[in-house]
């Protein structure tokens, strides 16, 4: 029969590799990666840690501020625990969307409690005798994140 | 003895006029003419500048991500994929980075960005192929053209 503009459809035919296939290549690269964390290959890690409602990128020896109190003295030795994201150089370990517990841990210490700078709220309305001025200080916490470990527990 | 009246030459007088004007000029020490310098000139600008700042408090938070999505977008154009399709098939692999993360891992991790959108464009062709279905034509229907004689 001929090939006519209507024969095949208008979007690029796609091709999913072999399912079997696939699973063995997954199953050897999961045994891989497993045995680079085991011997300890990898360098720097870095980590996407979900905390105090926000998002952060973090390494070891970097510090963090967060815009609100945390209940636990200075000093003290805190562990991360919604960690969405690993990475090292060769590979990086993406949760779905949280990565186990027995797989990464992050430890983290209080540093110090301080106050904001004074912020100032105004409000005016121009020919309505309306203005109120409020100065904001909100407490700060800085963290410093001490390690980054992973454990060789992949399957 | 006792008065009953205070004396004429004692009176409430402000004595910290200087301190309640500093305090309002010290805000406009960087502002530009006569409006760093003068009282009443710059009661007007500094009190333009609070409001200002409050407002522009509530904006920033639009403009970066909108910054972020631009990034995002920029850095999954050279994958091969835009910024739709990405977010997307990222959200229904589950994975919840959101876009300020994404745009530091596409500035500052490139490998991992790059994984990133394979997954996405992975997912993206798992879904096309499960929405196209098995090629067939539902029963009971034809599509040549008829006749009405």
């Amino acid at each position: 029969v001929a090939k006519t503009s209507l024969t095949s459809p208008p979007w690029p035919e796609v091709k999913l590799p072999d399912p079997v296939e696939e699973a063995k290549y997954h199953a050897e690269l999961v045994q891989k990666v497993n045995k680079m964390i085991a011997t300890g290959q990898y360098g720097r890690l870095f980590a996407v840690v979900h905390f105090a409602s926000k998002q952060w990128k973090i390494t070891s020896e970097d510090l963090i501020m967060m815009d609100n109190v945390l209940e636990a003295e200075c000093g003290d030795r805190i562990r991360l625990e919604k960690v969405l994201l690993v990475g090292a150089d060769d590979f990086t370990l993406i949760g779905r969307p949280l990565l186990g517990k027995d797989l990464v841990r992050v430890e983290a210490t209080v540093i110090e409690k301080t106050e904001s700078w004074p912020k100032i709220n105004m409000r005016f309305w121009k020919r309505h005798n309306y203005q109120k001025k409020k100065i904001i200080v909100n407490p700060q916490t800085v963290l410093r994140i001490n390690t980054i470990e992973i454990f060789p527990c992949l399957s | 003895m006792v008065l009953l009246s205070a004396q004429r030459w004692v009176r409430r007088r402000l004595t910290d006029r200087f301190w309640r004007v500093q305090e309002v000029l010290k805000y406009a020490r960087h502002f530009r003419g006569r409006k760093n310098r003068c009282y009443k000139l710059a009661v007007r600008s500094v009190r333009r500048a609070f409001v200002k700042s409050t407002k522009a408090r509530r904006e920033k938070k639009r403009f970066l991500r909108a910054l972020w999505i631009t990034r995002i977008e920029a850095a999954c154009l050279e994958h091969g994929l835009k910024y739709p399709a990405f977010i997307s098939n990222l959200l229904k692999s589950q994975v919840e980075l959101n876009r300020k993360m994404i745009a530091d891992l596409a500035i500052y991790e490139p490998k991992t960005f790059k994984s990133l959108a394979a997954l996405a464009q992975r997912r993206r062709q798992e879904g096309f192929l499960a929405a196209l279905g098995d090629g067939k034509e539902p029963e009971g229907i034809f599509s040549r053209i008829v006749h009405h004689y």
